[in-house]
């Protein structure tokens, strides 16, 4: 079943003179880890805010979890509820506890303050970081950080993860973990792992590789969905 | 943790930043607080003053006309008439007759309660007041001057013989060369118990004497009429007036500069974040969540600023005003105006950041470096 359905989507920036996306079709998997690589300013980062309803598209339709992302209609709530954001810099509120950091998407549900703590407590568990539940964030590793962002993510138990190079800025070592730990929660929760990363090595753990190109999708990682006016 | 204690913990991550705008608030606070204490410790002594000394108006008959001081007399049930309206705290008749007084074929003799005395504005300078139906009476300080009577002597009224137990001053020059004694003694030397000239009539404190004379006005308008000091309570109602106006007059200063200290702090606040409410908007939180946190931690600010200049405020008004000869009072309509302030300077310099950040598209938030 297609989490996601992208067709024609067009996006472009500055009055038309900056064409991130252009004409954009495909289609992702419930369940299914796919890889979106492309060079910077390939258009991926783009495409991967229009699946997060971070942004809407200028023409075209985008379908993901079931919910129509072309109009600005009430996306907070999607997004609330279906997708999880993982980002290059962990982006970690630092004058909050580690737990008090993965509570943050839960304040759009209605739960109580201790089934929020417990909740919290239950995801830093799955990332090996418990132990770290009351501290600053700045009291802990890049990895350890990341981490931290990926039991974030998860705060809302979303059905899509979308992650914009994860492990950009962190140490092969480090990067390793932190992808482990991703396929894991993919494997283990059934959810939909999206990754754009630059990175090849990355990108190739995935089932799927989308290479982008220009704002136009060269390769799907699948005949039948490669852009069709593309001819590479 | 609940959102409150988010939105409480956030203003203090940038510690310099919130006390400075703390103290800047504060500032204001404080000034509107001691001010407010002091205006109400004026206003408090200016109706002490009004009440304390005389009585808020005189009741005449309606034939003597404006003169206070006529000869002309009403029926003595007219007291209890006047005592019962609402807004009458105290009601003294007095009556006034022109009688042969010392070597004097003719003066002002002057009848009250002695417990009256005070609504007739007069004090004692020697001696004591009089008591009630004695031959004893107390003499105006000009009169008793001019005429070599000192307490302890003994004067003749009507032919009859009164001992002088105290001297009286006032303001009133009328008085102060008049005699006192009390009413029913003046009854019996005019044979006329039943008669009074005027009544003297004080206000609960809190009313307006105006309103009260306009309300006997209207009950007994037809049979007598009441005086009242105009000009002086005009004056002083524009004076309490000038004074209040010049609280809110700071006030409003408070509240501009209060407003844009806070506006720099929270437009600074959401400027550092920007990346941080990008990541908000990305885990699904609304607009108006955003737009209450930000919000919040300004009204946070003014709220801490409040607490703390009120406190300041008042103690600072406390221990120091009696140096400087003033009594302040502090009623919780300062406290309320100090807090209502602070909690419009909070919506004021709070709204304008929240909607910047409201405004703030994710992509570009979470682009921001």
């Amino acid at each position: 079943m297609d989490v996601v359905d992208m067709k024609n989507v067009y996006k472009s920036y500055e009055d038309g003179k900056i064409k991130a996306l252009n004409g954009i079709n495909l289609t992702i998997n419930e369940g299914e880890f796919v890889s979106i690589i492309g060079p910077s300013g390939s258009g991926k980062s783009t495409l991967l805010n229009m699946l997060g309803a971070l942004d809407i598209p200028d023409s075209g339709t985008i379908n993901v979890a079931g919910r129509d992302l072309s109009s600005n209609k009430k996306l907070h709530e999607f997004r609330a509820k279906e997708i999880g954001f993982i980002f290059q810099l962990h982006n970690l509120i630092p004058n909050i506890s580690v737990a008090e950091n993965i509570e943050i998407p839960m304040y759009t549900q209605k739960m109580s303050s201790n089934e929020m703590r417990s909740r919290a407590l239950k995801l830093l568990d799955d990332v090996g970081l418990k132990d770290k539940a009351d501290i600053k964030p700045n009291k802990l590793s890049g990895g350890e950080r990341q981490r931290v962002a990926i039991a974030r993510a998860l705060a809302n138990d979303p059905s899509i993860i979308l992650a914009d190079e994860p492990t950009g800025s962190l140490d092969s070592k480090t990067s390793n973990k932190i992808l482990k730990q991703l396929i894991d929660l993919h494997d283990t929760k059934n959810v939909t792992l999206i990754i754009v990363t630059h990175d090849m090595d990355v990108a190739k753990l995935a089932d799927r590789v989308i290479e982008v190109l220009d704002g136009e999708i060269i390769s799907a990682g699948d005949d039948s969905l490669i852009n069709s006016k593309i001819d590479v | 943790m609940s959102f409150l204690k988010f939105i409480l913990k956030n203003p203090f991550r940038r510690k310099n930043s919130a006390i400075l705008a703390i103290v800047g608030i504060a500032i204001g606070i404080i000034v509107i607080v001691a001010l407010g204490g002091i205006t109400e410790g004026l206003i408090n002594t200016f109706e002490d003053t009004i009440h304390a000394g005389g009585a808020d108006f005189t009741v005449s008959g309606k034939e003597t006309g404006d003169s206070a001081y006529g000869t002309n007399t009403i029926s003595s049930n007219w007291t209890e008439k006047i005592a019962n309206v609402s807004g009458v705290d105290e009601a003294f008749p007095i009556y006034v007759v022109l009688t042969s007084v010392g070597d004097d074929y003719m003066n002002t003799l002057i009848g009250i309660d002695p417990n009256g005395t005070a609504l007739a504005d007069i004090s004692m300078k020697e001696g004591r007041i009089f008591e009630d139906n004695s031959s004893e009476a107390i003499l105006g300080e000009i009169y008793a001057e001019d005429n070599n009577y000192s307490v302890g002597d003994t004067i003749d009224i009507d032919r009859q013989e009164f001992k002088v137990v105290g001297i009286y001053q006032t303001g009133d020059q009328n008085m102060a060369g008049g005699v006192f004694t009390s009413i029913s003694k003046v009854g019996d030397l005019m044979d006329d118990e039943d008669s009074i000239s005027n009544i003297y009539v004080k206000v609960n404190k809190g009313e307006d004497p105006q309103t009260v004379a306009d309300r006997i006005d209207s009950q007994y308008g037809d049979n007598i009429t009441t005086v009242t000091s105009v000009m002086e309570m005009t004056q002083m109602a524009d004076m309490l007036n000038m004074l209040q106006a010049s609280t809110w007059a700071i006030s409003l200063l408070a509240i501009v500069v209060g407003g844009l200290g806070i506006i720099n702090t929270m437009l600074m606040s959401v400027f550092e974040r920007t990346r941080e409410i990008g990541v908000l908007k990305a885990v699904g939180w609304s607009n108006g969540k955003i737009l209450t946190m930000i919000v919040g931690e300004s009204l946070v600010i003014t709220i801490v600023s409040a607490i703390i200049g009120s406190l300041i405020g008042f103690v600072a008004c406390t221990l120091l005003g009696p140096l400087i000869g003033m009594e302040p009072l502090f009623t919780p309509k300062i406290f309320i105006q100090a807090f209502a302030i602070a909690i419009v300077v909070g919506i004021i310099g709070g709204i304008y950041p929240a909607l910047k950040a409201v405004r703030l598209p994710p992509t570009e938030a979470l682009r921001y470096e």
